[in-house]
Protein backbone atom coordinates (compact mmCIF):
# COMPACT_ATOMS: atom_id res chain seq x y z
CA UNK A 1 0.00 0.00 0.00
CA UNK A 2 1.25 3.39 -0.62
CA UNK A 3 0.79 6.83 1.17
CA UNK A 4 1.48 9.80 -0.26
CA UNK A 5 1.42 12.86 2.47
CA UNK A 6 3.63 15.25 0.92
CA UNK A 7 2.47 18.98 1.44
CA UNK A 8 1.03 17.50 4.64
CA UNK A 9 2.83 18.71 7.95
CA UNK A 10 2.56 17.27 11.25
CA UNK A 11 1.17 15.60 12.97
CA UNK A 12 -1.14 14.00 9.50
CA UNK A 13 2.43 11.96 8.30
CA UNK A 14 2.04 10.03 10.97
CA UNK A 15 -1.49 10.37 11.90
CA UNK A 16 -2.34 8.93 8.38
CA UNK A 17 0.65 6.55 8.69
CA UNK A 18 -1.33 4.83 12.21
CA UNK A 19 -4.18 4.82 10.34
CA UNK A 20 -2.66 2.98 7.26
CA UNK A 21 -1.47 0.82 9.20
CA UNK A 22 -4.24 0.03 11.63
CA UNK A 23 -6.41 -0.86 8.02
CA UNK A 24 -3.10 -2.88 6.17
CA UNK A 25 -4.00 -6.95 6.43
CA UNK A 26 -0.90 -7.95 4.25
CA UNK A 27 2.62 -6.35 2.79
CA UNK A 28 4.54 -3.38 3.43
CA UNK A 29 2.54 0.27 3.68
CA UNK A 30 5.17 3.15 1.28
CA UNK A 31 5.07 6.48 3.11
CA UNK A 32 6.10 9.05 0.90
CA UNK A 33 6.45 12.60 2.61
CA UNK A 34 8.15 15.91 2.23
CA UNK A 35 8.09 16.91 5.78
CA UNK A 36 11.45 16.38 7.82
CA UNK A 37 10.04 15.67 11.29
CA UNK A 38 8.16 13.18 9.97
CA UNK A 39 11.15 10.83 9.84
CA UNK A 40 11.38 10.89 13.75
CA UNK A 41 7.35 10.19 13.89
CA UNK A 42 6.68 7.93 11.30
CA UNK A 43 9.06 4.60 11.75
CA UNK A 44 8.68 5.41 15.33
CA UNK A 45 4.71 5.30 15.24
CA UNK A 46 5.79 1.79 12.84
CA UNK A 47 7.62 0.31 15.47
CA UNK A 48 4.91 0.70 18.02
CA UNK A 49 2.36 -1.12 15.82
CA UNK A 50 5.38 -4.34 14.89
CA UNK A 51 7.19 -2.92 11.75
CA UNK A 52 10.14 -2.39 10.72
CA UNK A 53 11.52 0.73 9.05
CA UNK A 54 13.22 1.68 5.95
CA UNK A 55 13.99 5.10 5.36
CA UNK A 56 15.29 6.42 1.72
CA UNK A 57 15.84 9.69 0.04
CA UNK A 58 13.64 10.35 -2.32
CA UNK A 59 14.74 12.97 -3.61
CA UNK A 60 16.20 16.78 -2.77
CA UNK A 61 13.67 17.44 0.76
CA UNK A 62 11.64 14.33 0.58
CA UNK A 63 11.64 10.83 1.54
CA UNK A 64 10.54 7.23 1.14
CA UNK A 65 9.54 5.30 4.76
CA UNK A 66 8.79 1.59 3.71
CA UNK A 67 7.27 0.22 7.24
CA UNK A 68 7.45 -4.30 6.78
CA UNK A 69 5.75 -6.08 9.51
CA UNK A 70 8.08 -7.72 11.21
CA UNK A 71 7.90 -12.02 11.45
CA UNK A 72 7.29 -12.69 14.83
CA UNK A 73 8.15 -10.01 18.24
CA UNK A 74 9.67 -6.95 17.12
CA UNK A 75 12.39 -6.29 19.18
CA UNK A 76 11.38 -2.52 19.79
CA UNK A 77 15.23 -1.76 21.41
CA UNK A 78 16.89 -3.42 17.67
CA UNK A 79 13.68 -1.44 16.13
CA UNK A 80 14.87 2.00 17.46
CA UNK A 81 18.52 1.96 16.89
CA UNK A 82 18.06 0.64 13.63
CA UNK A 83 15.73 3.73 12.59
CA UNK A 84 18.10 6.24 14.47
CA UNK A 85 21.66 4.51 12.57
CA UNK A 86 19.39 5.35 9.11
CA UNK A 87 18.56 8.78 10.19
CA UNK A 88 22.27 8.88 11.14
CA UNK A 89 23.28 7.90 7.88
CA UNK A 90 20.42 10.11 6.05
CA UNK A 91 23.24 12.52 6.88
CA UNK A 92 25.79 11.52 5.14
CA UNK A 93 25.71 13.56 1.91
CA UNK B 1 44.46 10.91 3.52
CA UNK B 2 42.30 13.00 0.64
CA UNK B 3 39.97 13.31 3.34
CA UNK B 4 40.85 17.04 3.74
CA UNK B 5 37.41 18.75 3.53
CA UNK B 6 33.92 17.33 3.58
CA UNK B 7 32.66 16.93 -0.05
CA UNK B 8 29.61 19.74 0.58
CA UNK B 9 32.24 22.37 1.18
CA UNK B 10 33.21 21.72 -2.73
CA UNK B 11 33.56 23.91 -5.93
CA UNK B 12 29.80 22.43 -7.17
CA UNK B 13 27.77 21.98 -3.94
CA UNK B 14 25.48 23.77 -2.52
CA UNK B 15 28.15 25.59 -0.23
CA UNK B 16 29.12 27.65 -3.26
CA UNK B 17 25.41 28.14 -4.37
CA UNK B 18 23.16 29.00 -1.88
CA UNK B 19 25.63 29.34 1.13
CA UNK B 20 28.05 31.82 -0.07
CA UNK B 21 25.01 34.36 -1.51
CA UNK B 22 23.52 33.89 2.20
CA UNK B 23 26.65 34.51 4.08
CA UNK B 24 26.50 37.85 2.36
CA UNK B 25 23.28 38.36 2.63
CA UNK B 26 23.55 38.09 6.24
CA UNK B 27 27.18 39.79 6.31
CA UNK B 28 24.92 42.93 4.95
CA UNK B 29 21.76 42.33 7.02
CA UNK B 30 24.37 42.38 10.18
CA UNK B 31 26.03 45.71 9.27
CA UNK B 32 22.54 47.39 8.85
CA UNK B 33 21.55 46.43 11.96
CA UNK B 34 24.56 47.10 13.79
CA UNK B 35 24.16 50.76 12.44
CA UNK B 36 20.72 51.08 14.00
CA UNK B 37 22.11 49.93 17.70
CA UNK B 38 23.75 47.57 19.59
CA UNK B 39 20.43 45.89 21.09
CA UNK B 40 19.64 45.24 17.72
CA UNK B 41 22.13 43.75 16.35
CA UNK B 42 22.43 41.37 19.89
CA UNK B 43 19.13 40.96 19.02
CA UNK B 44 19.57 39.82 15.69
CA UNK B 45 22.13 37.12 16.65
CA UNK B 46 18.96 35.64 19.15
CA UNK B 47 17.20 35.16 16.48
CA UNK B 48 19.48 33.66 14.12
CA UNK B 49 19.71 31.19 16.37
CA UNK B 50 16.78 30.54 17.73
CA UNK B 51 15.77 29.97 13.93
CA UNK B 52 18.52 27.55 13.47
CA UNK B 53 18.12 25.57 16.97
CA UNK B 54 14.43 25.32 16.56
CA UNK B 55 14.77 24.08 12.88
CA UNK B 56 17.71 21.73 13.21
CA UNK B 57 15.84 19.99 16.65
CA UNK B 58 12.68 20.18 14.72
CA UNK B 59 11.36 21.74 18.20
CA UNK B 60 7.69 22.34 17.86
CA UNK B 61 5.92 23.72 20.67
CA UNK B 62 2.27 22.69 19.37
CA UNK B 63 3.70 19.04 18.88
CA UNK B 64 4.82 18.62 22.33
CA UNK B 65 1.70 19.32 23.55
CA UNK B 66 -0.38 17.87 20.61
CA UNK B 67 1.37 14.32 20.41
CA UNK B 68 0.98 13.65 23.79
CA UNK B 69 -2.69 13.04 23.10
CA UNK B 70 -2.58 12.48 19.44
CA UNK B 71 0.48 9.82 19.31
CA UNK B 72 0.72 9.05 22.71
CA UNK B 73 4.39 10.53 22.07
CA UNK B 74 5.83 12.68 24.73
CA UNK B 75 9.72 13.24 23.34
CA UNK B 76 8.69 16.59 22.90
CA UNK B 77 7.43 17.57 25.83
CA UNK B 78 9.91 15.84 27.73
CA UNK B 79 12.73 17.87 25.78
CA UNK B 80 10.80 20.76 27.01
CA UNK B 81 10.23 20.28 30.49
CA UNK B 82 14.64 19.25 30.57
CA UNK B 83 14.53 23.04 28.85
CA UNK B 84 12.72 23.92 31.63
CA UNK B 85 14.33 22.45 34.02
CA UNK B 86 17.90 23.63 33.02
CA UNK B 87 16.11 27.49 32.85
CA UNK B 88 14.57 27.43 35.88
CA UNK B 89 18.22 27.70 37.89
CA UNK B 90 19.24 30.69 35.46
CA UNK B 91 17.01 32.60 35.68
CA UNK B 92 16.72 32.35 39.48
CA UNK B 93 20.02 32.83 39.88
CA UNK B 94 19.92 36.31 37.89
CA UNK B 95 16.22 37.25 39.14
CA UNK B 96 18.24 37.10 43.19
CA UNK B 97 20.85 39.00 41.63
CA UNK B 98 18.10 41.84 40.51
CA UNK B 99 15.67 41.19 43.37
CA UNK B 100 17.62 40.44 45.77
CA UNK B 101 14.58 40.50 48.04
CA UNK B 102 11.69 39.55 46.72
CA UNK B 103 9.15 40.11 50.08
CA UNK B 104 9.68 43.64 49.06
CA UNK B 105 7.45 44.02 46.21
CA UNK B 106 10.02 44.75 43.26
CA UNK B 107 9.52 42.08 40.02
CA UNK B 108 12.48 41.79 38.26
CA UNK B 109 13.03 43.50 35.13
CA UNK B 110 13.04 41.61 32.10
CA UNK B 111 11.36 38.41 33.46
CA UNK B 112 7.67 37.31 32.26
CA UNK B 113 5.92 37.21 35.45
CA UNK B 114 2.05 38.11 34.39
CA UNK B 115 -1.00 38.79 35.85
CA UNK B 116 -2.50 35.53 36.69
CA UNK B 117 -6.69 35.57 35.85
CA UNK B 118 -9.12 34.21 33.45
CA UNK B 119 -7.59 35.61 30.34
CA UNK B 120 -4.90 33.53 30.65
CA UNK B 121 -7.28 30.61 30.58
CA UNK B 122 -9.09 31.84 27.75
CA UNK B 123 -6.09 32.46 25.56
CA UNK B 124 -4.56 29.45 26.42
CA UNK B 125 -7.52 27.24 25.85
CA UNK B 126 -7.70 29.23 21.97
CA UNK B 127 -3.87 29.41 21.74
CA UNK B 128 -4.03 25.31 22.27
CA UNK B 129 -6.81 25.05 19.91
CA UNK B 130 -5.32 27.27 17.01
CA UNK B 131 -1.43 25.75 17.34
CA UNK B 132 -2.85 22.16 16.91
CA UNK B 133 -5.67 23.01 13.85
CA UNK B 134 -3.10 25.12 12.27
CA UNK B 135 -0.17 22.88 12.52
CA UNK B 136 2.45 24.96 14.53
CA UNK B 137 2.57 27.50 17.51
CA UNK B 138 3.91 31.04 16.49
CA UNK B 139 7.73 30.36 16.99
CA UNK B 140 6.61 27.20 14.94
CA UNK B 141 4.91 29.10 12.04
CA UNK B 142 8.06 31.51 11.60
CA UNK B 143 10.80 28.69 11.35
CA UNK B 144 8.33 26.82 9.39
CA UNK B 145 7.89 29.39 6.49
CA UNK B 146 12.13 29.64 6.84
CA UNK B 147 11.70 26.24 5.63
CA UNK B 148 9.25 26.99 2.73
CA UNK B 149 6.23 26.09 4.17
CA UNK B 150 3.16 27.73 2.09
CA UNK B 151 0.76 26.52 4.94
CA UNK B 152 2.51 28.22 7.65
CA UNK B 153 2.82 31.67 5.81
CA UNK B 154 -1.23 31.70 5.60
CA UNK B 155 -1.17 31.04 8.99
CA UNK B 156 1.06 34.00 10.16
CA UNK B 157 -1.76 35.94 7.72
CA UNK B 158 -4.04 34.13 10.70
CA UNK B 159 -2.09 34.69 13.72
CA UNK B 160 -1.86 38.65 12.60
CA UNK B 161 -5.86 38.97 12.04
CA UNK B 162 -6.15 37.56 15.74
CA UNK B 163 -3.93 39.87 17.22
CA UNK B 164 -5.46 42.80 15.66
CA UNK B 165 -8.88 41.41 16.88
CA UNK B 166 -6.94 40.91 20.04
CA UNK B 167 -5.94 44.26 20.08
CA UNK B 168 -9.35 45.68 19.86
CA UNK B 169 -10.55 43.82 22.48
CA UNK B 170 -7.72 44.16 24.76
CA UNK B 171 -8.83 47.90 26.70
CA UNK B 172 -12.31 45.55 27.35
CA UNK B 173 -10.40 43.22 29.05
CA UNK B 174 -8.36 45.35 30.69
CA UNK B 175 -11.48 46.93 32.45
CA UNK B 176 -13.21 44.24 33.00
CA UNK B 177 -10.56 41.68 34.14
CA UNK B 178 -6.76 42.10 33.78
CA UNK B 179 -5.96 45.47 35.10
CA UNK B 180 -7.97 43.86 38.67
CA UNK B 181 -5.39 40.87 38.66
CA UNK B 182 -2.26 40.77 40.44
CA UNK B 183 1.04 39.38 38.95
CA UNK B 184 1.98 36.71 40.93
CA UNK B 185 5.56 35.85 41.37
CA UNK B 186 6.51 32.72 43.60
CA UNK B 187 9.66 33.98 45.50
CA UNK B 188 7.27 36.89 46.42
CA UNK B 189 4.78 33.91 48.15
CA UNK B 190 7.23 31.88 49.43
CA UNK B 191 10.83 33.02 48.67
CA UNK B 192 13.54 31.79 46.30
CA UNK B 193 14.58 28.55 47.86
CA UNK B 194 11.12 27.32 47.87
CA UNK B 195 9.98 28.52 45.01
CA UNK B 196 13.03 26.73 43.18
CA UNK B 197 12.17 23.43 45.29
CA UNK B 198 8.59 23.91 44.00
CA UNK B 199 9.13 24.29 40.21
CA UNK B 200 12.00 22.08 39.72
CA UNK B 201 9.92 19.51 41.95
CA UNK B 202 7.35 19.51 39.58
CA UNK B 203 8.96 19.64 36.53
CA UNK B 204 10.44 16.78 37.69
CA UNK B 205 6.68 15.03 38.53
CA UNK B 206 5.72 16.25 35.41
CA UNK B 207 8.52 14.50 33.37
CA UNK B 208 8.01 11.21 35.15
CA UNK B 209 4.51 11.55 34.44
CA UNK B 210 4.75 12.29 30.64
CA UNK B 211 6.98 9.16 30.80
CA UNK B 212 4.49 6.73 32.70
CA UNK B 213 2.24 7.85 29.55
CA UNK B 214 4.15 7.42 26.76
CA UNK B 215 4.79 3.57 28.22
CA UNK B 216 1.38 2.31 30.03
CA UNK B 217 1.18 0.22 26.77
CA UNK B 218 4.34 -1.01 26.12
CA UNK B 219 6.36 -0.85 28.94
CA UNK B 220 10.10 -2.20 27.17
CA UNK B 221 9.97 0.65 24.86
CA UNK B 222 13.29 2.24 25.33
CA UNK B 223 13.64 6.13 24.03
CA UNK B 224 15.19 6.79 20.69
CA UNK B 225 19.09 6.94 21.27
CA UNK B 226 21.08 8.31 19.10
CA UNK B 227 24.97 6.27 18.55
CA UNK B 228 27.54 8.38 17.26
CA UNK B 229 28.71 7.51 13.96
CA UNK B 230 31.92 6.35 12.74
CA UNK B 231 34.88 7.13 14.67
CA UNK B 232 36.59 10.04 13.46
CA UNK B 233 40.45 10.38 13.38
CA UNK B 234 42.01 12.60 10.94
CA UNK B 235 41.06 16.55 11.59
CA UNK B 236 39.41 16.31 8.25
CA UNK B 237 37.40 13.48 9.29
CA UNK B 238 36.41 15.52 12.46
CA UNK B 239 35.63 18.54 10.37
CA UNK B 240 33.51 16.31 8.64
CA UNK B 241 31.49 14.35 11.75
CA UNK B 242 31.27 17.85 13.19
CA UNK B 243 29.78 19.45 9.92
CA UNK B 244 27.02 16.37 9.89
CA UNK B 245 26.15 16.01 13.38
CA UNK B 246 25.15 20.05 13.61
CA UNK B 247 24.34 20.78 9.93
CA UNK B 248 22.69 17.52 8.36
CA UNK B 249 21.18 15.26 11.05
CA UNK B 250 18.35 16.35 13.05
CA UNK B 251 19.23 17.22 16.55
CA UNK B 252 18.00 14.91 19.23
CA UNK B 253 14.66 17.19 20.48
CA UNK B 254 16.57 17.19 24.38
CA UNK B 255 19.70 18.91 22.46
CA UNK B 256 16.54 21.38 20.83
CA UNK B 257 15.33 21.80 24.65
CA UNK B 258 18.46 22.24 26.37
CA UNK B 259 20.02 24.82 23.74
CA UNK B 260 16.62 27.04 23.63
CA UNK B 261 17.02 27.29 27.63
CA UNK B 262 20.67 28.13 27.33
CA UNK B 263 19.65 30.85 24.46
CA UNK B 264 16.90 32.17 27.37
CA UNK B 265 18.71 32.23 29.95
CA UNK B 266 22.01 34.66 27.60
CA UNK B 267 18.96 36.49 26.43
CA UNK B 268 17.60 37.40 29.56
CA UNK B 269 20.69 38.18 30.91
CA UNK B 270 21.10 40.58 28.21
CA UNK B 271 18.22 42.34 29.30
CA UNK B 272 14.92 40.45 28.54
CA UNK B 273 13.23 36.85 28.55
CA UNK B 274 12.62 35.25 24.63
CA UNK B 275 9.29 36.32 22.98
CA UNK B 276 8.29 36.01 19.49
CA UNK B 277 4.68 38.04 19.56
CA UNK B 278 4.81 41.40 20.53
CA UNK B 279 6.48 42.22 17.06
CA UNK B 280 3.58 40.93 15.29
CA UNK B 281 0.87 42.55 17.23
CA UNK B 282 3.21 45.34 16.18
CA UNK B 283 2.56 44.32 12.33
CA UNK B 284 -1.03 43.63 12.98
CA UNK B 285 -1.21 47.18 14.37
CA UNK B 286 0.28 48.87 11.36
CA UNK B 287 -1.20 47.35 8.60
CA UNK B 288 -5.13 47.67 10.07
CA UNK B 289 -3.93 51.25 10.94
CA UNK B 290 -3.80 51.59 6.83
CA UNK B 291 -6.89 51.30 6.60
CA UNK B 292 -8.04 53.08 9.64
CA UNK B 293 -8.88 49.97 11.62
CA UNK B 294 -6.16 50.04 14.04
CA UNK B 295 -6.65 49.74 17.69
CA UNK B 296 -5.75 52.71 18.89
CA UNK B 297 -5.08 52.65 22.20
CA UNK B 298 -4.24 50.02 24.81
CA UNK B 299 -4.40 50.08 28.43
CA UNK B 300 -2.13 48.94 31.09
CA UNK B 301 0.27 47.13 28.45
CA UNK B 302 3.19 49.24 29.91
CA UNK B 303 3.10 47.83 33.22
CA UNK B 304 4.32 44.13 32.79
CA UNK B 305 7.35 42.81 31.14
CA UNK B 306 6.26 40.16 28.68
CA UNK B 307 4.95 40.03 24.90
CA UNK B 308 2.52 42.68 25.39
CA UNK B 309 0.60 43.67 22.28
CA UNK B 310 2.07 47.03 21.00
CA UNK B 311 0.29 49.91 18.75
CA UNK B 312 3.73 49.51 16.61
CA UNK B 313 4.30 52.91 16.78
CA UNK B 314 8.40 52.93 18.05
CA UNK B 315 9.97 52.75 14.78
CA UNK B 316 10.18 50.03 11.85
CA UNK B 317 13.90 48.64 13.24
CA UNK B 318 13.17 47.64 16.69
CA UNK B 319 15.03 44.88 18.68
CA UNK B 320 11.81 42.65 18.05
CA UNK B 321 12.07 42.68 14.45
CA UNK B 322 15.65 41.89 14.59
CA UNK B 323 14.47 38.96 16.70
CA UNK B 324 11.57 37.29 14.66
CA UNK B 325 13.32 38.45 11.43
CA UNK B 326 16.42 36.47 12.61
CA UNK B 327 14.36 33.56 13.81
CA UNK B 328 13.00 32.84 9.79
CA UNK B 329 16.15 33.36 8.16
CA UNK B 330 18.21 31.28 10.53
CA UNK B 331 15.47 28.59 9.96
CA UNK B 332 15.73 29.35 6.16
CA UNK B 333 20.15 28.82 6.68
CA UNK B 334 19.98 25.46 8.52
CA UNK B 335 17.09 24.16 6.28
CA UNK B 336 19.02 25.01 3.38
CA UNK B 337 22.55 23.53 5.26
CA UNK B 338 20.27 20.42 5.55
CA UNK B 339 19.09 20.34 2.76
CA UNK B 340 15.52 20.08 3.81
CA UNK B 341 14.22 23.66 2.50
CA UNK B 342 11.80 23.32 -0.31
CA UNK B 343 8.59 25.32 -1.49
CA UNK B 344 5.66 23.08 -0.07
CA UNK B 345 2.01 23.31 -0.89
CA UNK B 346 -0.46 21.96 0.97
CA UNK B 347 -2.39 19.97 -1.62
CA UNK B 348 -5.59 19.72 0.50
CA UNK B 349 -7.81 23.24 0.37
CA UNK B 350 -9.27 22.69 3.78
CA UNK B 351 -5.43 22.80 5.04
CA UNK B 352 -5.31 26.64 4.05
CA UNK B 353 -9.00 27.15 6.01
CA UNK B 354 -6.91 25.06 9.01
CA UNK B 355 -4.10 27.42 8.52
CA UNK B 356 -6.08 30.83 8.56
CA UNK B 357 -8.97 29.56 11.70
CA UNK B 358 -6.14 28.04 13.68
CA UNK B 359 -4.07 31.72 13.43
CA UNK B 360 -7.03 33.62 14.39
CA UNK B 361 -7.63 31.54 17.45
CA UNK B 362 -3.45 31.60 17.98
CA UNK B 363 -3.26 35.70 17.65
CA UNK B 364 -6.18 36.59 19.44
CA UNK B 365 -5.24 33.90 22.37
CA UNK B 366 -1.90 35.08 22.55
CA UNK B 367 -3.09 38.62 22.27
CA UNK B 368 -5.00 38.34 25.45
CA UNK B 369 -3.04 36.18 27.33
CA UNK B 370 0.72 37.97 26.51
CA UNK B 371 2.07 36.06 24.62
CA UNK B 372 2.76 32.10 22.83
CA UNK B 373 4.21 28.87 23.83
CA UNK B 374 7.39 30.99 24.44
CA UNK B 375 6.74 33.91 26.02
CA UNK B 376 4.01 33.23 28.18
CA UNK B 377 4.83 29.67 28.61
CA UNK B 378 9.13 28.75 28.04
CA UNK B 379 9.81 32.15 29.49
CA UNK B 380 6.63 32.37 32.53
CA UNK B 381 7.96 29.07 34.16
CA UNK B 382 11.66 30.00 34.81
CA UNK B 383 10.80 33.33 36.02
CA UNK B 384 8.86 31.49 38.98
CA UNK B 385 5.62 33.69 37.44
CA UNK B 386 2.62 31.52 38.36
CA UNK B 387 1.06 32.78 35.17
CA UNK B 388 3.41 30.38 33.29
CA UNK B 389 1.84 27.22 34.78
CA UNK B 390 -1.80 28.99 34.32
CA UNK B 391 -0.88 29.27 31.04
CA UNK B 392 0.36 25.68 30.22
CA UNK B 393 -2.45 23.81 31.72
CA UNK B 394 -4.91 25.75 29.56
CA UNK B 395 -2.46 24.91 26.66
CA UNK B 396 -2.88 21.52 27.39
CA UNK B 397 -6.35 21.81 27.52
CA UNK B 398 -6.72 23.66 24.48
CA UNK B 399 -4.28 21.13 22.38
CA UNK B 400 -6.49 18.06 23.81
CA UNK B 401 -9.07 19.93 22.52
CA UNK B 402 -7.55 20.59 19.47
CA UNK B 403 -6.45 16.78 18.56
CA UNK B 404 -10.38 16.31 18.76
CA UNK B 405 -10.86 18.72 15.82
CA UNK B 406 -8.19 17.94 13.56
CA UNK B 407 -9.48 13.71 14.33
CA UNK B 408 -12.96 14.88 12.46
CA UNK B 409 -11.17 17.09 9.65
CA UNK B 410 -10.17 15.21 6.29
Amino acid sequence: MKLDVRGEMCPYPAMKAKEALAKLKTGALTVLTDHAPALSTVPWEGAKAGYDAEIVEAGRGEWRITLTRHEGVLDRAAALEKISAQLRDLGHG
Amino acid sequence: MAHALPASFGRNSRFVSVGIPLIVALAIATYAFGRAGASIIVWWGVGLALGVILQRSRFCFAGAFRDLFLLRDGRLLRAAITGLLIATPGFTLLMARLVPDPSFGDLPSGAHILPVGLHLVVGGILFGIGMVVAGGCVSGTLFRIGEGYVGSLVALGGILAGLSLAAHSWNWWWQVHIGAMQALWFPRLIGYGWSIVLVIGVLALLYLAVLWWETRDAPDFPPMSSRPGAPAITFGEHLTAIQRRFLRQAWPYVVGGIALAILNIMSFTYDHALGVTGELSAWAERITGLFGMGAGTLIGTDQFDGCNLTLGDEGLLTATLALDLGLIVGSFGAAQASGEFRIRVPRHRSRYVQAIGGGVLMGYGAGIAIGCTIGAFFSAVPSLAVSGWVFAAALAVGAWIGTIVIRRLP
